[in-house]
């Protein structure tokens, strides 16, 4: 077991070195083949101005999004000048207590179809009887500017900004969708990937008040503050050797698979081929440019691991691999202040690489800390 | 530098343990849509605590399996009994675990069979006679503990009772649980060690005591007979009939101290129950039974330690379990107090560390100590993901 433990861990080590360009023959071939990859630098809000898309490309290459959610819509939230596109499945019925609403954001670069799998699990696991709710943040997925073109280099992209589309989307699904359900049995938990963690984390105060009354909890999944703000000086080598353009999605797919940044196929098919779109010559093209959203890094994790911590709900943190925790973080967790969970055969999207163990620890999680559903048995007394 | 060899450590712990092979989740990734749950292992994991997924595909190997060490195989029905022999092998092994120096796979079993010998005829709540000095979570920094010797003087001339969390996060986990086993089986009336909830084959597989044990020994046989040896810790210790000691805190289905004695304590810490509660459990400023954050155990205000000190006729409850900055606190009026012996935690914490000595009239006086000065020390130095996404 031992020995078979051992070398997988090598090989995967030898992959994982491989996809940063770190042992040193596979470094300058990643750099030579770079200049053949068109990169998107420097076209904010690229995609659906900049770029000659073509929308008459048969799709059936894909996986459909309505095998994982039963609706997907487009809302024009003017306060934010963005449509925002969104997947939502509905609670089927409502005789139980409670009822779980599970509120996702994406991290950078990623899409609201990240959540695909973990959704799909969820709804599930739970007959029917919860919601989940997944939108493309701006910059991201099909969610696009409502400014003219002039503008859109205005686009900001700080935690502040993200925080108030959230805070917006928020209101927004509550009032066209969640009000038809008894609010007292409503219980939102705020589910956010990376840099979507900083951002449920963030959003939880600025909430409306009524609204603010039915959440239970923040989800955070894989992401530290001190961690975080290390990797942000190597991201631009990582961003390098990340192609940006492929034939086609399903090598977009395999790219992604086999470099060992999607760990679940199955995952990976709904997941991947949404961060593309396809182009006149066939090929796919990625739709987010991480490198427009540079100058705000340093806005995004600030201050994150001190405000979770203190933050005055039910608080969970899942981390893949393993417990990579910062000063912060440690007391808080040595205090007992929020439950923290480790994936350890997990990347770092843990929601399309565990959605099993995400759905099981997210219903868990509501299970244990919803008071409509606890009551704490005691034997005191009784005799 | 000299610096060097010791920041490889974490580094490569670090790296173990992030790269950790998909397994579970695995089984459909085929482009087949039929999501077929019953083959999925953990569809019939619903219990409470979720820190555990992710053992299952190990529990499924034999070898993992709470016994498959052998060390309990022979128990004796009477105590150990110490003659010269096996005096001078400890006095042998301790004085090499003194130097922060392992001791052999071979010798870790013989230490361990012999520590099964005088565990297993402890009890749940164990009695310790005053004068005991009291110390809290030491998590592998064992440097630290050999400071907490100086503080509180050596071992055996001065009693100790230790309430748990001996593993994990600290980078000398197998150095400290040896030298605190050798030094029990050694001075059995002495030294007490109660169970944390670290001493746990889950809990090790994810804080760094399994992979430790890998390192230092390329294999798992040395963590597979220290978390079987855990199942016979104490799971709490009574100070001269006045401090209930243990390591988390109050359950909400143990009224009185002889509802754990007849609780059974050799198994794995489970996920939910008195047991997981004793280990688990804080104290916290709002009144009555709560839900812990923690996602294991409950949170018990002061209303309820007064009653269980009341009713169990105590005048304290003392545990561990909870960093605090000052080495020790007081909660519930002093009817709790909290106590920590793991300075600046995990080499980055800032804390205090502190012990509690317990003397013939029963005052107590706290020991507050900062991390031991060595040359080496371990600087904090973690690995970077590539992402940030």
């Amino acid at each position: 077991m031992s020995g078979l433990r051992k070398q997988m861990l090598l090989n995967h080590l030898q992959k994982v070195q491989e996809v940063l360009g770190e042992s040193s023959g596979s470094e300058s071939e990643e750099q030579d083949s770079l200049g053949e990859l068109p990169t998107l630098n420097g076209k904010p809000g690229l995609g659906h101005s900049a770029l000659e898309v073509d929308e008459t490309m048969p799709k059936e290459e894909i996986v459909n999004w309505n095998k994982f959610f039963t609706e997907k819509k487009m809302v024009n939230i003017a306060d934010r000048a963005h449509n925002f596109n969104y997947y939502y499945s509905l609670p089927k019925n409502n005789n139980d207590r409670s009822i779980p609403i599970y509120i996702f954001h994406h991290g950078a670069g990623s899409s609201g179809l990240t959540f695909a799998n973990l959704t799909k699990e969820l709804y599930a696991r739970m007959n029917e009887e919860c919601g989940c709710f997944s939108f493309d943040a701006r910059g991201h997925g099909e969610t696009t500017s409502t400014l003219p073109v002039k503008k859109i280099r205005t686009i900001k992209y700080d935690r502040d900004a993200f925080v108030n589309d959230f805070k917006a989307f928020i209101s927004y699904i509550y009032d066209m969708y969640l009000i038809s359900y008894p609010k007292e049995k409503l219980s939102i938990i705020l589910v956010g990937h990376s840099l979507g963690g900083s951002i449920c984390t963030f959003t939880l105060t600025h909430i409306r008040s009524d609204i603010r009354k039915r959440v239970l909890g923040v989800a955070m999944f894989d992401i530290v503050e001190e961690v975080a703000i290390q990797a942000l000086q190597k991201v631009q080598h990582f961003l390098y050797s990340t192609p940006n353009q492929f034939p086609s999605y399903k090598e977009a797919v395999d790219w992604h698979v086999s470099n060992g940044l999607s760990h679940l196929q199955s995952s990976a098919e709904i997941s991947i081929p949404a961060l593309f779109q396809k182009v006149k010559d066939g090929g796919v093209v990625r739709r987010t440019d991480l490198r427009m959203f540079s100058p705000y890094w340093d806005t995004w994790f600030t201050g994150l691991s001190h405000h979770f911590v203190t933050l005055a709900t039910c608080k969970l943190l899942i981390l893949a691999g393993n417990d990579n925790l910062d000063r912060e973080l440690i007391i808080g967790q040595m205090q007992g202040k929020y439950q923290l969970v480790v994936f350890q055969d997990s990347g770092h999207f843990l929601q399309e690489d565990a959605p099993k163990k995400c759905a099981l620890t997210l219903i868990d999680f509501w299970k244990r800390n919803d008071n409509k559903n606890v009551v704490i048995k005691s034997n005191w007394g009784l005799k | 530098m000299d610096m060097d060899m010791d920041m490889d450590v974490p580094m490569q712990d670090a790296m173990s343990e992030q790269l950790t092979p998909t397994i579970n989740e695995d089984s459909n990734t085929t482009n087949d849509n039929n999501n077929n749950n019953e083959n999925i292992n953990n569809d019939n994991d619903n219990s409470t605590n979720n820190n555990n997924n992710n053992d299952e595909e190990d529990y499924q190997d034999i070898d993992f399996k709470p016994g498959s060490s052998g060390i309990a195989d022979n128990k004796s029905s009477k105590p150990l009994e110490l003659n010269s022999s096996n005096i001078n092998q400890l006095d042998v092994w301790i004085e090499k675990l003194s130097k922060c120096e392992i001791l052999s796979e071979d010798d870790i079993s013989r230490l361990c069979k012999m520590a099964v010998d005088v565990l297993q005829f402890e009890d749940n709540v164990q009695p310790v006679n005053v004068p005991v000095t009291i110390c809290g979570d030491v998590h592998g920094q064992f440097h630290d503990l050999m400071e907490l010797f100086k503080i509180g003087g050596p071992c055996p001339d001065t009693n100790y009772l230790f309430m748990g969390d001996y593993v994990d996060r600290g980078y000398y986990s197998v150095e400290t649980v040896s030298f605190l086993v050798a030094m029990k089986v050694r001075y059995p009336h002495r030294i007490t060690i109660l169970r944390g909830n670290h001493e746990s084959r889950q809990i090790t597989q994810v804080y760094g005591f399994y992979d430790e044990c890998l390192r230092k020994y390329g294999s798992a046989n040395v963590w597979k007979m220290f978390t079987d040896l855990f199942d016979y810790f104490p799971i709490t210790a009574l100070v001269d009939n006045k401090i209930f000691c243990l390591h988390g805190g109050l359950s909400p289905m143990i009224e009185t101290i002889d509802q754990v004695r007849e609780l059974n304590r050799i198994q794995e810490v489970p996920h939910e129950g008195p047991m997981c509660d004793l280990l688990w459990s804080d104290p916290d400023d709002r009144g009555g039974w709560g839900i812990s954050p923690r996602g294991a155990g409950f949170t018990f205000g002061q209303d309820i330690s007064e009653q269980f000190n009341h009713t169990n006729d105590l005048t304290l409850v003392a545990r561990a379990h909870q960093l605090v900055m000052e080495g020790y606190a007081w909660s519930h009026q002093q009817n709790v107090v909290t106590i920590f012996s793991a300075p600046n935690y995990c080499y980055r914490c800032g804390n205090q560390a502190a012990i509690m000595e317990v003397d013939e009239n029963n005052n107590r006086q706290f020991l507050q100590y900062d991390p031991s000065v060595r040359p080496g020390e371990p600087t904090v130095s973690r690995k970077t993901p590539d992402y940030f996404l």
